[in-house]
């Protein structure tokens, strides 16, 4: 249903009056309801868009309006565009109606508005914290809150996490982490098992919270959008384009399009060098090395370019608000040549690859995410590509990716195999989407970066990163600097739909489920 | 005579073991397009633990923590005496047969298994109850393959086995059978990872990683030791050389050039077979197993048909 549509009914027919209805752009609705009604317009909104939510965060305003305001976005990809439902809430003592009950997708966001503001929630199932550990986090200190001061003492609070127990004859539990063996973020597993088969995973992640989201706070949009890129290393790209496309959809800034297109290419070049290692990961974890070795290869290759490319192996620095800096004169040929061996050293390992019997035995049918779960866990990106849900915001709401004809992967049965699919059929896409972009990059001459106004004003900025979609919700104040800045990474949502692929495997498979999804511990612990 | 060249044998096989090992990672990081750790490597990692004077040891742990790896690598260089090296007899050679080597052999097992589990760590239990797992469906597999050496040989001494001379069918049928008890001996891919470093995958390796300091240097070097056990058995039975009569100095060299060459030769084997193989699902190891227990099985039958 259109969004338009959903806006209509909902005022007629659920009751609800709307406080507020504006669109920020053509493809941004906000709606303010009473706070009474929040859940309720939520739900409608849920089940009319039939999406997942996409964010769920709080705002304190409490300066200006005495209000905190609550937020939650979904996306209606039929017509690509984003719908917004906001309520004031008391500045004094903020309350809500939980959403995880009806919409589970909500569950986590909740959690860590709770935590951060100090909001409640009324019916919440899951009281527990989230990032801020109850062992060391005093009470009473919401460091998203403007008025916040730390606290002067850390650590023994003499509370523990509850961690979800299952009990019975031979059960026991594996604790795993949050220093690992590899070079990898710290995080905490947490199995049940009777046997060799798990039957329960609990993961906590939250070790390296940084506060990011408040160190954004009272910087200019230019510092911000290099520390966009900090986020997570890894998608440092897809961080700096989400975030400079709020901050240009503020400004009211059209993007040439040759500085789209440039945009686009490196992108998929993330992408590309991220798929890669990831392939070159799974083949690792079953102890299949020479494949692993030939992926590396790939992957040095495709950093070599995005070096030549803009100087910066991991694509940072180039990007900019209202466009991006200068190509070298020699980038095309070299992204001619760097694919057409990408491409040939990439065949040569999918053939190595699925020509394994040894191979494809671990793969296939292992670490099950099934559809549904996918679906109301709010799963995205390859993870829930590989489950059945072909959204990609890059066909759903990018006019510059449907020109170039471009179709999301989709694979049905959830396993690593699936999302090892999604992520070769992503890689071979990315290069024939580089090329066609090229290709139409050639014929344009040179244009300027669009330069806006400074403005205030608040919006959400989005970029389908290589794990999935990248939302920035970005506030400027009159003084031009940043006010808030949520965001919300894939792995956010993600980690769970790990924890609920892991029962019904044997312990000595978790590994190998926990690559196929590869997801960040940055992105999570922000 | 016969003893001290058994025993200067024993000697410089257990000073050479750790050698193997570096030379299959060597060949398998070439091959991966690495250049890879020294040849020496596993020499240097010894020698340095060796030098750490203290170690990190689980406060849940009992004395038996402390005293498996003398157990474990007396039954690694207990098994290497009873076995004829470079051919002739072995250093112990009438202490016991080649089903005695299996049993010594299980006697480190049996310990190791117990100090995995004795530290209370979460992956030594984990790594206990795998090792017991494979090794319950590899010991079948070896023995018949044994029994099936015995029957030409006419004996189960190892020295006769070695020194039958007659080359059989049936000797290269149990030669496959305990190349892959060896490979889960030894903890090979496809049925275990030397290499990684994700402990929930870990058999072997689980039940070390308690260790550190010195008692992880004996662990390592009793590894080496058993792997070269394996090797030795499988080098002495697929290719049985007839017993060198006489004592001539040049003799044993050659007796000896040709033992290192056949060990190369299996060197060279596990290192591509590594490298060419993903590692089994932990269950599907039992069918890999069972594979050999088959072969076995069928080389027992092939000897008694006197082929």
């Amino acid at each position: 249903m259109k969004i338009e549509d959903v806006l209509k009914e909902l005022s007629a027919r659920e009751e609800i009056v709307p406080v507020s209805i504006q669109w920020n752009a053509v493809e941004e609705a906000h709606l303010e309801v009473r706070p009474e009604d929040f859940k309720k317009a939520c739900l409608f909104a849920h089940q009319k868009t039939g999406a997942p939510v996409s964010a769920l965060f709080a705002e304190d305003m409490r300066a200006a309006l005495n209000s905190f305001f609550i937020r939650c976005v979904f996306a209606s990809r039929t017509e690509s565009k984003w719908l917004i439902v906001s309520a004031r809430l008391d500045g004094e003592a903020p309350e809500f109606d939980s959403l995880a009950n009806d919409i589970f997708s909500a569950s986590l966001f909740e959690r860590e508005i709770s935590e951060m503001f100090g909001i409640k929630r009324r019916g919440a199932f899951d009281s527990r914290r989230l990032r801020l550990h109850t062992e060391v986090w005093p009470e009473g200190f919401y460091p998203l809150r403007k008025d916040f001061k730390p606290p002067e003492k850390y650590g023994d609070t003499g509370q523990n996490y509850a961690f979800r127990r299952v009990e019975g004859n031979g059960v026991f539990e594996v604790p795993v982490g949050p220093v690992h063996a590899g070079i990898i973020g710290p995080g905490h597993f947490r199995f049940s098992a009777a046997g060799e088969p798990v039957l329960n995973l609990e993961i906590r992640l939250g070790f390296t919270h940084r506060g990011v989201e408040k160190l954004f706070e009272g910087k200019t949009a230019g510092s911000a959008l290099a520390f966009a890129e900090l986020v997570d290393g890894e998608a440092a790209f897809a961080h700096s384009l989400a975030f400079a496309g709020a901050v240009e959809k503020i400004r009211g800034v059209k993007v040439p399009e040759r500085h789209q297109l440039v945009r686009a290419i490196l992108l998929e070049m993330e992408r590309l060098y991220n798929h890669a290692a990831d392939v070159g990961g799974i083949a690792t974890d079953v102890g299949f090395s020479f494949p692993a070795a030939c992926a590396s290869v790939i992957k040095e290759n495709m950093l070599a370019l995005n070096e030549k490319l803009t100087g910066s192996r991991y694509l940072k620095n180039f990007n900019r608000i209202g466009g991006v800096l200068k190509l070298p004169r020699s980038a095309m040929e070299a992204i001619g040549s760097g694919l057409a061996a990408a491409e040939k050293d990439f065949s040569a390992l999918k053939e190595m690859l699925y020509g394994s019997v040894s191979f494809m035995d671990r793969v296939e049918e292992t670490g099950i995410l099934p559809h549904k779960t996918a679906v109301e866990l709010g799963v995205s990106g390859p993870a829930a590509r590989a489950s059945g849900v072909a959204a990609d915001l890059r066909a759903d709401f990018s006019p510059l990716y449907k020109s170039a004809e471009f179709r999301p992967a989709r694979q049905e049965r959830g396993d690593v195999l699936s999302r090892l699919n999604v992520r070769v059929f992503e890689f071979e896409e990315s290069i024939k989407l580089i090329r066609k972009f090229a290709g139409m990059l050639e014929t344009g001459g040179e244009e300027e970066p669009a330069a806006g106004e400074p403005r205030s004003g608040c919006a959400l900025g989005y970029a389908e990163s290589w794990r999935g979609p990248v939302l920035y919700w970005v506030r400027i104040g009159e003084n031009a600097l940043v006010e808030r800045c949520k965001i919300t990474d894939p792995s956010f949502c993600n980690w769970e739909g790990l924890a609920q692929a892991a029962p019904g495997n044997i312990i000595p498979d978790f590994p190998l489920c926990n690559k196929s999804f590869n997801l960040s511990y940055p992105g999570n612990d922000l | 005579m016969a003893q001290i060249s058994g025993v200067l044998q024993v000697l410089l096989i257990i000073s050479a073991a750790p050698l193997f090992g570096g030379l299959i990672k060597k060949i398998k990081n070439i091959v991966r397009m690495r250049r890879g750790a020294p040849v020496l490597q596993p020499y240097w990692n010894f020698l340095k633990l060796l030098g750490k004077n203290e170690e990190v040891i689980s406060k849940h742990a009992s004395w038996l923590f402390k005293a498996a790896p003398y157990v474990v690598i007396s039954s690694s260089v207990a098994a290497l005496l009873l076995l004829p090296l470079f051919g002739g007899s072995a250093a112990a050679g009438g202490m016991g047969d080649i089903v005695a080597v299996l049993f010594i052999l299980a006697l480190g097992r049996f310990f190791m298994a117990l100090a995995g589990m004795d530290a209370a760590g979460a992956f030594g239990g984990m790594g206990s109850s795998r090792e017991m797992f494979i090794s319950s469906l590899a010991e079948p597999a070896a023995l018949v393959s044994f029994f099936a050496l015995a029957v030409n040989a006419g004996s189960t001494s190892f020295a006769a086995i070695a020194g039958n001379g007659a080359f059989s069918v049936s000797s290269l049928t149990a030669g496959f059978s305990l190349f892959i008890v060896t490979i889960a001996e030894t903890s090979r891919i496809p049925v275990d990872n030397q290499e990684t470093h994700l402990e929930l995958t870990m058999v072997h390796e689980a039940m070390a990683l308690e260790y550190s300091g010195r008692s992880l240097a004996i662990i390592e070097y009793a590894s080496h030791l058993r792997q070269l056990v394996w090797f030795s058995l499988i080098a002495g039975v697929i290719f049985p050389l007839p017993s060198p009569s006489g004592c001539g100095a040049a003799l044993a060299a050659a007796a000896a050039v040709i033992f290192t060459l056949k060990l190369l030769a299996l060197v060279i084997i596990m290192a591509f077979t590594e490298i060419s193989l993903a590692k089994m699902r932990l269950f599907r190891v039992a069918d890999l197993l069972m594979f050999a227990f088959i072969a076995a099985l069928a080389s027992a039958v092939l000897a008694a048909g006197g082929y």
